[in-house]
């Protein structure tokens, strides 16, 4: 060292050679370092890209907007006014406006994508506009946007607030009479939606058991008179109660349709719009930053915790979330028992030898195999062979629509059970590897047998082992799709499957998961404008899910090492 | 057992006279000499020969042990020691390809022959490990599991127990206020007396003790020296150990033992003053193999 | 010193040790036996400044003993010495107090030559013997030590009974001089007391003896007769 010091201060009659100082960074190892911090540098910004991307995106779209009023140039020279939320704007070739028509002459022109709502009056609620043509942009304070449950988004002025037909208010004086009407109308809909899922939602599933019951007995032989009675009686029962109901329903549809709103479009033509189709109302315009927010706030929650509306490309994604974490869940539930139980034989009872070897070489490569291959097995196996069979045995009354012998809930977790099975084997046999044989020894020196041994010892301290299989399960079964789509998932679920009805979880229902929402809005979705927030927000809040179970097993986790920690 | 000990210290019964010239050295008392002869026989081995696959790990082993005495086991690493103190309570069952010739007589009773309940057997002999290994339960769980097992669940009889057990493993003071503590908030020589605790709780008659000293700083290892000292009033103790100094402090026979066979079996002050074989002398007094 | 009794430990410290405790109680059984030697002269030949050398060499004698003494000590502090290395040490310690002692007695023998006169040359002559046969047991004695060899310990054993037997005998024959001629009384007593302290000299080469036996064979052949002890001796257990 100290003679390459010595050699370097003279000079070196060696050209090309690397300067010394070089070469003892090389040797000291700084690349290296570098190289590998470099290599972290990558992945953390991959990640946290990742992350703000999908957050930019997706959370953006909860913003309330300002919309802007101007007027715009056709491709035919026609002037035509416009009232909307520019989305985004975007630099193009000049080619392609010429393309559309447009005389452009420079190179490069920019492109606005506005979202103009009223796709009932126009047909059309996104359009793309050259930047240069949109002249005249103003942001009058009186705009109103509409939130509504058909048609996507209202963008005007309010010009009149009716009530059975009649005219109540108009003008300015017309918003907080707005404000108010539509706050009762909101109520009666959260009264009607209550009443169809909850107390009639009860009566119909209760008749449709009825309705089994009555057809098992007949194929049993058993539809004696009086059980029939019986059957009359309870029907009867339910439908004077869904008369009952019938009615109070009919009465809150005539008073909810009772108000409506006069709403005045950019070209000044003229909708009528029942409040019971309406959401929210809000002008952006006028709102400051801190009503802003709120709004944001509130509108967030709407898409966290309600469902979706319009084909999914508005509202929430609840069924979605609820559906992932309870598929998961249940996952969880079946693979844990399954994988450890199967582990235990592995590592504790099963001689060690080339068989076992080959077992867990097989299944190593068991969790290599594509999960789309999972999907076509559960369908084949789970849905039609034990789903047939368990409708034939069980369910007979039911046929020909199926119970079990469709996708549902259960095969969906069936089948990520089934996936993630390896997972869990694996990491639980490396939980039961790290336990020293002496603490095996003893409790068998105490005169404990083998399975003594493993229940009491053993296995309680192979639990941090297997919450990281679980943790590993829970983070793949969560993000997988493709199997999904095969065996339970849809686009749109008629109903929860956890409710009030006896017996709660409804195995056999179908869900909606969010991983399947992304790809059926991103990809199946009508209107791909409207959609495509709600792609980057729904992968935000799956991430979030991801992230939300995981902290939970590794909570748990970390807890059950405290316990053990000296032993490891 | 009192008895027994008296006449052996009492000078009417020194060791034979007959080499003995002047009157005067007659009449000092001898110091208590071991003679296996004369002593309850507690475990016997007869003609063990011990298999790992085609390896044997034990030739033609013979030895008796003393009831209520300290038998060790010494010889260098891998001489068999280990393993032969592993056939008393069957531990080597558990090693693949292992397998065992010959009979160890428990009280007469061969513990390999057919039918014997090896669970039985381990609750007769206990072992104590090389590495403190409390299981990571509390203190009290940890005493009370060979009581558990054996499904005694009431709460006073195991309360009973884990203090007896504690007071006879000299723990008893150190953890009476927090029973409920983990085991492996303890000290490694605490951990220890624990292990044994947990051993004498199921009242065993023999304990093996597998170098039990081997991981325990000096003050820990005298302790745990001396609570040997006082559990051989009441069970047959056999000890492993690497240190020499150790089986003769604790030891009233000893063994030596070299590549699997037995090479010597005396009793502890002649093994460690005047050996009959050169192999033993050369391990006790630290010689090139 | 017998090779293979010191060395071929695992720890070349401790042979070192070993053999520097044997090396030193040779040294000092050296010392010792030229001290009983020098003295013997003295006194025979009335060299008078040669029992004034006796005299002050034996602190010389007694250092080493200390000096043994705390080395065998730390060796059993810090190697715990067991069998053969054990008897080793406690055969050293145990033999130097012994060598102590010879070299006590010697001094005392120097001291009578101080003042004894003797009756002219070629007086003595059984004293002379006498001494001759202690020098001799005492040097067996210690090559018995350096050679652990029994045989040579055991014949030091039956050298000390002849001694006795000339111890007896010489003690007649200085009692009928008194007897005879009562001016030799006071000279006479001071040969007494020589005589005395070889028979002294020659119990505790027995001893020394004794110790090589326990040294070699691992048993203790102290108070026992000299048949007993050669049984035991040879009643080889390996």
């Amino acid at each position: 060292m100290s003679t390459d010091e010595v050699s370097s201060r003279q000079p070196s009659p060696q050209e090309g050679e690397a300067p010394p100082q070089l070469n003892q960074w090389i040797r000291a190892g700084d690349p290296w370092i570098w190289l590998t911090a470099g290599a972290v540098t990558l992945s953390l910004v991959a990640v946290v890209g990742l992350l703000l991307l999908l957050a930019v995106r997706g959370l953006g779209h909860f913003w309330p907007a300002n919309v802007v009023a101007a007027s715009y140039a056709e491709a035919n020279g026609q002037i035509v006014p416009l009232l909307g939320e520019i989305i985004e704007s975007e630099e193009v070739s000049g080619t392609r406006a010429r393309d559309s028509g447009y005389a452009v002459t420079a190179p490069h022109v920019t492109r606005l994508l506005i979202k103009l709502g009223n796709r009932d009056s126009d047909g059309q609620d996104f359009r793309t506009v050259l930047a240069e043509r949109l002249t005249d942009r103003r942001y009058p304070l009186n705009v109103m946007v509409l939130e509504r449950r058909e048609w996507g988004n209202f963008y005007g002025f309010l010009a009149a607030v009716k009530e059975q037909g009649r005219v109540v208010a108009s003008g300015e004086q017309a918003w907080p009479v707005l404000q108010e009407r539509l706050a009762r109308a909101l109520a009666l809909f959260e009264e009607i939606r209550t009443l169809e899922r909850g107390s009639i939602g009860t009566i119909n599933y209760a008749m449709e058991r009825l309705r089994l019951k009555e057809r098992r007995l007949t194929l049993d032989d058993a539809l004696t008179a009086e059980a029939q009675a019986e059957l009359t009686s309870s029907r009867a029962e339910l439908e004077n109660r869904y008369t009952g109901l019938q009615e109070t329903l009919t009465q809150l549809y005539s008073a909810i349709k009772r108000d409506t709103l006069v709403g005045q479009l950019a070209d000044g033509r003229e909708v009528e719009i029942s409040l019971a189709k309406v959401v929210r109302a809000y002008r952006p315009n006028e709102m400051g930053t801190g009503d802003k927010i709120g709004s944001y706030l509130t509108r967030f929650w709407e898409f966290v915790s309600d469902e979706p509306r319009e084909s999914n490309t508005e509202g929430g994604i609840f069924p979605a979330i609820f559906g992932t974490v309870l598929m998961v869940l249940i996952m969880a539930i079946l693979v844990t028992p399954m994988g450890v139980m199967a582990a235990v034989y592995l590592r504790e009872y099963a001689k060690q030898g080339p068989l076992t070897r080959l077992i867990r070489i097989a299944v190593n490569n068991l969790a290599g195999v594509p999960s789309v291959v999972y999907g076509v097995f559960g369908l084949g196996f789970f849905v039609y062979f034990l789903g047939g069979r368990i409708d034939q045995t069980f369910f007979p009354e039911a046929l020909p629509s199926p119970t079990f012998g469709t996708p549902g809930l259960l095969w969906s977790s069936l089948t990520l059970a089934l996936l993630t099975l390896p997972v869990v084997i694996v990491a639980t046999e490396e939980g039961l590897t790290r336990i020293p044989r002496a603490i095996r020894e003893g409790s068998l020196a105490l005169g404990a047998t083998q399975a003594e041994t493993l229940w009491r010892v053993v296995l309680p301290m192979a639990a941090p082992g297997m919450m990281t299989g679980l943790i590993l399960a829970v983070a793949r079964a969560a993000g997988e799709v493709a199997p999904l789509m095969m065996v339970g998932v849809v686009k749109l679920a008629p109903a929860l499957p956890l409710d009030g009805n006896f017996p709660y979880l409804h195995l056999d229902r179908k869900l909606m998961h969010m991983g399947f929402h992304i790809y059926d809005v991103g990809f199946q979705s009508p209107n791909v404008e409207a959609a495509r927030p709600l792609v980057y927000a729904t992968a935000f809040l799956l991430v979030m899910v991801i992230v939300v179970l995981n902290l939970a097993a590794i909570r748990i986790r970390s807890r059950l090492r405290e316990r053990y920690r000296s032993t490891e | 057992m009192y008895l027994n000990s008296l006449q052996e210290q009492s000078p009417m019964n020194a060791a034979p006279s007959t080499n003995r010239g002047a009157g005067l050295a007659a009449l000092i008392p001898d110091a208590p000499k071991m003679d296996l002869e004369k002593e309850e026989i507690c475990l016997e081995v007869q003609n063990l020969n011990l298999y790992y696959g085609g390896k044997r790990a034990l030739k033609d082993v013979s030895l008796r042990v003393a009831r209520n005495r300290v038998t060790a086991f010494i010889g260098p690493s891998g001489c068999g020691k280990s393993t032969l103190l592993r056939c008393f309570n069957r531990m080597n069952d558990l090693v693949d390809g292992c397998r065992v010739e010959g009979s160890i007589l428990l009280n007469g009773q061969d513990i390999y022959a057919r039918g014997i309940n090896v669970a039985q057997l381990r609750r007769q002999v206990g072992m104590v490990f090389q590495k403190p290994n409390p299981f990571p339960k509390s203190i009290y769980e940890n005493v009370a599991y060979g009581l558990r097992l054996q499904g005694v669940n009431n709460r006073r009889l195991l309360d009973e127990v884990v203090e007896r057990s504690l007071r006879g493993a000299a723990l008893w003071d150190e953890v009476k206020d927090r029973l409920s503590d983990s085991a492996l908030g303890l000290s490694g020589g605490q951990q220890q007396r624990l292990v044994i605790a947990r051993a004498i709780a199921i009242e065993p008659e023999v304990l093996l003790l597998d170098e039990p000293a081997s991981a325990l700083d000096p003050i820990s290892t005298l302790k745990i020296e001396e609570l040997i000292y006082e559990l051989k009033e009441n069970y047959t103790i056999v000890i492993v150990t690497h240190n020499m100094q150790q089986a003769a402090r604790v030891s009233d026979y000893t063994a030596f033992m070299y590549l699997g066979e037995l090479v010597e079996f005396d009793d502890t002050n002649t093994l460690f003053t005047n050996p009959a074989t050169k192999q033993t002398e050369d391990y006790v007094t630290g010689r090139y193999g | 010193m017998d090779k293979n009794r010191v060395g071929q430990h695992i720890s070349a410290e401790f042979n070192n040790e070993l053999a520097d405790i044997a090396s030193r109680v040779l040294l000092m059984g050296g010392m010792v036996e030229q001290q009983i030697r020098d003295a013997l002269e003295a006194l025979v030949e009335g060299n008078q400044k040669l029992g004034a050398v006796v005299v002050s060499n034996d602190h010389r004698v007694n250092a080493l003993e200390v000096a043994i003494d705390e080395e065998c000590m730390q060796v059993i502090a810090r190697r715990q010495p067991a069998a053969g290395d054990l008897r080793l040490v406690v055969t050293a310690i145990k033999v130097i107090t012994d060598l102590e002692r010879i070299g006590d007695e010697a001094e005392g023998i120097g001291h009578v030559a101080l003042t004894y006169v003797p009756p002219g040359p070629g007086a003595n002559m059984e004293l002379r013997t006498m001494g001759r046969h202690v020098s001799q047991m005492v040097r067996n004695a210690l090559d018995a030590f350096a050679r652990t060899d029994v045989e040579l310990a055991l014949q030091v054993a039956r050298d000390e009974e002849m001694v006795d037997q000339e111890y007896d005998s010489l003690v007649r024959q200085l009692i009928t001089y008194m007897m005879e001629d009562p001016r030799t009384i006071s000279g006479t007593i001071q040969l007494l007391w020589a005589a005395r302290a070889l028979e002294r000299i020659a119990d505790h080469a027995r001893n020394i003896a004794e110790y090589i036996v326990f040294l070699v064979r691992g048993r203790d052949v102290r108070h026992l007769t000299v048949d007993q002890m050669e049984k035991a001796a040879r009643d080889v257990r390996r």
